[in-house]
């Protein structure tokens, strides 16, 4: 029950995700490079999002649990290196941006990389971790 | 680690998804102890011995410099 409480609430993130997405786009107008690039980034932790949503379901299907020690062990993991990505990330983005572009990032942008590096460490890490096992 | 969990698997012909099912767990994750590639905790380890009819450490073999 839990698990397929799980599913059902990952699946309407999702959607809730990608509608954001559609109604940003259709009304944006001609979107600059610095917006697509964060909307690929998005679109890349929806797929990674959507492909762990598929495993789940695939193993529910089979009768198996949707997540068992392992996977926590690895969600745990993941979590940390998304968290440290965020912290660094809130460190150097403006050092970085002012040092190389002597640009000073708006607030706003600030958080959206924090958001970003913070979820794309995780994506790549859980995927990595648990394809690695360890 | 050294496992014969697999040696057990096919005494009891047993899959891995199987013997995933008996425990509760994924089939991933008894192919990554199979390979060595993860320790279970020790409850894991305890419902595996049990599900393959033996003892936990009968069932994991432990190298002498990993002691």
């Amino acid at each position: 029950m839990k698990d397929k409480l799980g599913i059902v609430v990952g699946i309407g993130i999702v959607a809730a995700v990608l509608t954001t997405l559609y109604f940003f786009v259709i009304n944006a107008g001609n979107l600059e490079l610095n917006e697509i690039l964060p909307i690929g980034i998005v679109l890349i932790l929806v797929g990674a999002a959507a492909y762990i949503l598929w495993d789940r379901i695939k193993n529910v299907k089979k009768g198996l649990p949707a997540q068992d020690e392992r996977l926590k062990i690895t969600n745990y993991k993941a979590c940390y290196y998304g968290f440290i990505a965020s912290i660094w990330s809130a460190v150097f983005a403006p050092l970085l941006s002012g040092f190389f572009f002597d640009y000073e990032l708006p607030g706003n942008y600030v958080t959206a990389i924090v958001v970003l590096c913070g979820g794309l460490a995780f994506m790549i890490s859980y995927l990595y971790l648990a394809w690695k096992g360890k | 680690m050294k496992t014969r969990m697999k040696e057990l698997r096919a005494r009891y012909d047993l899959t891995q998804e199987d013997l995933a099912k008996k425990i509760g767990v994924r089939r991933e994750t008894i192919l990554f102890i199979e390979k060595g590639k993860y320790n279970p905790s020790l409850k894991l380890a305890h419902d595996i011995a049990i599900a393959l009819k033996t003892t936990i450490d009968e069932l994991f073999l432990f190298e002498d410099d990993e002691r």
